[in-house]
């Protein structure tokens, strides 16, 4: 174990380091090395995986940790380059790895025809590299060196399509978002170093509870600042959507599977110092929650298929957060798993939607799809479903729990909210999938002949991900609140649980637990039914079958009050203009008068040093006449003075 | 005849007289040394101060000294000054200003410096003060010779320096004009 | 008044005065050099009169002003000379045209 565990990071930065620097020599088969370094790394990554859940192969009752080398030995600071695996490890291990090599199988086909596929792929075997140090790093400075890695690696991707001027902004966005998120990180990291002396995390989260309250309150507030950047919470939400001007692959990659999931992978492992601040618990939620029915709003006026499902994210995002502040950390744990299966499914299927209708990303130009590429839509309709939270569908499980754990834990505003955005997601997943695979073909018709399925490549990752999709919920989550999962993940989180006086209730299927499930299924088949109303549903096997109803929609959305809503909806509630007007703007503003100070005051200050001795000298020159008798009147007046001053001095 | 001390019938002293006379024909000559426009006659008024400070000399009881005065300053540097006055002629110089600009300035330095002598002479106490006494030059021989000896030989050698270096310098030499005006 | 130090001394400096205004104000080089030896000897007459009137200094005055009056023979014809030359240069006596040295 101490040889795999490294393992598991080494070969996709080989994988990067070979292909970016050999790659554009290796032309049509660029991608061959890079793919099979993640395969190999997720054949590990199982291995290890295994052995921590079962606590096998040299795993013990907590962690294995492995030390690599000392890599900061400073006197007074110290820093190691060591990996940490344990459960809760485990679980992020198999979501990373899994969906980051099914991205990579998709891409060979995604990618097929562009000719920096060796740069893509390099690129994402970076991303992979910096994610696993993340999730693996057993001290803060790596796990803060893996973050910021991400956020390169980001970059990169996003970005990837460089000469398309809105895509190299859109990575600029992103990165400066995270930056910002990134220095409340550091802060606290840096508070934890102040307080603590050490960056380990297993010795930071035994000598917590010795810090005062109010610096454990600035740490929890600080790192969470640094997973709000990292996952797109409210404030810092703005460079999700923006970040679809990346491929495909690179949106179920980032924003399914990984990177947004590190935050919440940062808030769960250092529960111990959450749980210290209740206080930042709660804003948590809060931010969470608010996060998810602003995101979910927006997303019921997007016409880009990519816009939803960005938003969809942010909303389900949201979500695990709120789970976390609530203090139900097993269920952010599950949501976050069971979301990066479905969330993925449902980027690389629409990825597959685009390349059918030849690179058209607007849904008002797509419909009546379902016939023609049968297998993305089969594949589409399942994650559609398991989003919603339709059960025994993995979202289903992990949606409830978090709900109940809400209601149960006494945040009942939180589980209104949860309740309503429930019911919101379904609605516009089931707008989603009416605009595009039901009713009546509004695509452009010279690339309605071309409309074909895609490459197996493409269709056998969605073949994949359909399937823990389906069945996630059911093997990890039953019995609710003692499946597996809960098994696996308790002793992580039982202090902490603990620590803050709640037990966790057992479920109780005829009490509150299954009254709230009921209720919210209920609200679910009402939203998915409105859906199909306004937007159509065709699907013969069950017997379904409505027409859309443009004009309907259009009345409804004409009224008063619901203009308004589409309104600042459709213009995501004017945050990226609030943005530009604070730093774009006056921020540019400032810089201008900060200029002008520059350029005016200060170095007219200087240039005006310079003028003065200029001057000066000019107009002392016209004191060198050249005649002697000026020279000598000097003199004599010199000899006056002294002589005055030895006289003053005498009669003193 | 004896001429006795003081003029007769007014009882001033033939010393005070003769030293107000001497005085101020000294004064006056400077004056218009310093300030007359053509400058002849600045030289001639040069002259008379010698002369004039030759006799307060032999007032001083130093006929050495005055003769040396008489010998020296009017028989040689006043003849010197009077040929390098007629050296320099130009046509237009009466004409023209005698004074710069900075003769106010001039004029007010030079006389706060004479305040200055002035008030510390008159309140300040010498050591050793006495009544006049003259000069005799046997004595003045003697020390000359003897314990001076090495000034005078070096101002011997000063005057041959100054005279080769006059010649020199003033010489004029017509093949070597061109390089006289580097 | 003649049997008084003060009066020698208070003469001197007067005459000293003179010179000094003379050397400052006046524009002809040859003017300067009068003024020079206008000053030179109120010096001279300022140490004959110290020698008259304190014994022990009078016979070191007296050969100090000797020395002093050769001395002022040596730099009147030197100077001269100089102001021949320049004179020879410049074509003119007047001492605000020599003023190469300006800056």
């Amino acid at each position: 174990m101490n040889f795999l565990i490294p393992l598991i990071p080494a070969l996709p930065l080989a994988g990067f380091v070979i292909t970016g620097l050999l790659g554009r020599s290796m032309g049509r088969d660029s991608h061959r090395l890079a793919v099979w370094a993640v395969v190999a790394s997720w054949v590990v990554a199982m291995v290890v995986v295994a052995g921590a859940l079962t606590h096998n192969l040299g795993f013990g009752e907590g962690g294995f940790g492995v030390t690599l080398w000392n890599w900061i030995p400073a006197t007074g600071f110290q820093a190691d380059m060591g990996f940490y695996v344990d459960t809760l490890t485990a679980c992020l291990l198999i979501v990373v790895t899994t969906i980051g090599m099914l991205v990579h199988v998709y891409s060979i086909g995604y990618m097929a025809h562009d000719d920096g596929k060796w740069r893509f792929f390099s690129y994402l075997n970076l991303f992979m590299f910096s994610m696993l140090i993340l999730v693996l790093a057993d001290n803060l400075l790596l796990v803060f060196a893996g973050w910021e890695l991400v956020g390169l690696s980001s970059y990169l991707l996003i970005g990837f399509w460089y000469p398309r001027r809105s895509a190299a902004e859109a990575a600029k966005k992103a990165f400066l978002v995270n930056r910002v998120g990134d220095m409340g990180f550091a802060l606290g990291i840096m508070a934890i170093w102040t307080q603590l002396g050490t960056l380990n995390l297993q010795k930071v989260f035994a000598a917590f509870a010795g810090v005062p309250h109010e610096w454990q309150i600035a740490i929890a507030l600080l790192i969470f600042c640094g997973a709000v950047g990292k996952s797109a919470q409210f404030p810092l939400h703005v460079w999700l959507p923006d970040a679809m001007e990346g491929p495909t692959p690179v949106s179920a990659l980032i924003h399914a599977a990984t990177m947004v999931n590190a935050g919440v992978y940062l808030v769960a492992r250092c529960n111990p110092i959450f749980g210290a601040a209740p206080e930042v618990m709660t804003v948590v939620a809060a931010i969470g929650i608010f996060t998810a029915i602003l995101a979910a709003s927006i997303a019921f006026t997007q016409t880009d298929i990519k816009r939803v499902l960005a938003y969809s994210t942010l909303s389900q995002l949201g979500y695990m957060f709120a789970s976390l502040g609530v203090g139900a950390w097993t269920a952010a744990i599950f949501h976050l798993m069971s979301h990066g299966f479905f969330k993925g499914l449902l980027f690389l299927g629409s990825g597959s939607v685009i390349h059918a209708v030849d690179g058209e990303q607007d849904m008002r130009k797509m419909g009546g799809l379902a016939k023609k590429i049968p297998t993305t839509y089969v594949t589409m309709l399942i994650g559609s479903v398991a989003i919603a939270g339709v059960p025994p569908l993995a979202g289903f499980f992990s949606k409830d729990e978090i709900l109940g754990g809400a209601f149960k834990n006494g945040f009942l505003w939180v589980w209104a909210i949860g309740f309503a955005v429930a019911g919101m997601t379904a609605f516009y997943m089931f707008r989603l999938m009416g605009m595009t695979f039901w009713g009546e073909s509004r695509v452009d018709p010279e690339t309605e002949h071309h409309i074909h399925e895609s490459p197996p490549s493409m269709t056998r990752p969605l073949i994949l991900l359909a399937i823990p999709a389906v069945f996630l919920g059911m093997l990890i989550g039953l019995p609710p609140e003692s499946g597996l999962l809960h098994q696996w993940l308790a002793p992580i989180f039982e202090h902490t649980i603990a620590a803050s006086g709640r037990t966790e209730a057992a479920y109780t299927f005829f009490g509150i637990d299954g009254a709230l499930a009921i209720v919210t299924t209920g609200l679910v088949a009402a939203a998915i039914v409105l859906a199909w109303r306004l937007f159509g549903v065709n699907m013969p096997a069950l017997g379904l079958r409505a027409e859309p109803r443009p004009d309907r929609v259009r009345e409804l959305s004409a009224q008063p009050a619901m203009a308004a809503l589409y309104r600042g909806s459709s213009n995501k509630w004017w945050f990226d203009d609030l943005n530009n007007l604070l730093f774009v703007v006056w921020g540019g503003r400032l810089a201008a008068a900060a200029f002008w100070f520059d350029r005016t005051v200060i170095d007219g200050t200087v240039n005006g040093i310079g003028v003065v001795t200029t001057g000066a000298g000019t107009a002392l020159r016209r004191v060198q006449t050249g005649r002697v008798q000026n020279y000598a009147l000097g003199i004599a007046l010199g000899l006056i003075a002294m002589a005055i001053g030895y006289i003053l001095i005498a009669v003193r | 005849m004896p001429i006795g001390d003081s003029i007769p019938l007014v009882g001033i002293r033939w010393d005070d007289v003769l030293f107000v006379v001497l005085a101020g024909t000294l004064l006056v000559s400077a004056l218009l040394v310093v300030t007359m426009r053509d400058i002849i006659r600045c030289g001639l008024s040069l002259t008379v101060s010698f002369a004039s400070l030759a006799g307060i000399y032999a007032l001083l009881g130093n006929p050495l000294i005055a003769a040396t005065q008489v010998l020296v300053y009017i028989g040689a540097i006043s003849v010197l000054i009077l040929f390098a006055i007629m050296l320099t002629q130009t046509k237009n110089a009466p004409a023209r200003l005698v004074f710069q600009t900075q003769a106010w300035f001039a004029a007010a330095a030079a006389m706060v410096i004479g305040n200055v002598i002035a008030v510390t002479a008159l309140t300040s106490t010498w050591p050793n003060l006495g009544d006049r006494v003259a000069t005799g030059t046997a004595d003045v021989a003697h020390l000359l010779f003897h314990d001076y000896v090495l000034p005078f030989e070096i101002v011997s050698v000063l005057l041959t320096a100054a005279v080769v270096g006059a010649v020199y310098l003033a010489r004029r030499d017509s093949g070597r004009r061109e390089e006289d005006r580097s | 008044m003649s049997n008084s130090l003060d009066s020698y001394l208070v003469l001197s400096g007067l005459l000293f005065a003179i010179g000094t205004f003379g050397f400052l104000a006046r524009r002809n080089a040859i003017s300067m050099l009068m003024s020079i030896e206008l000053m030179i000897n109120a010096v001279n007459l300022t140490i004959l009169a110290f020698g008259a009137f304190i014994t022990p200094l009078r016979t070191h005055a007296a050969v100090i002003a000797l020395i002093v009056i050769a001395v002022a023979a040596a730099e009147a014809t030197v100077g001269l000379a100089i102001i021949i030359a320049i004179y020879r240069n410049k074509k003119t006596p007047l001492v605000d045209e020599y003023d190469a040295m300006k800056d």
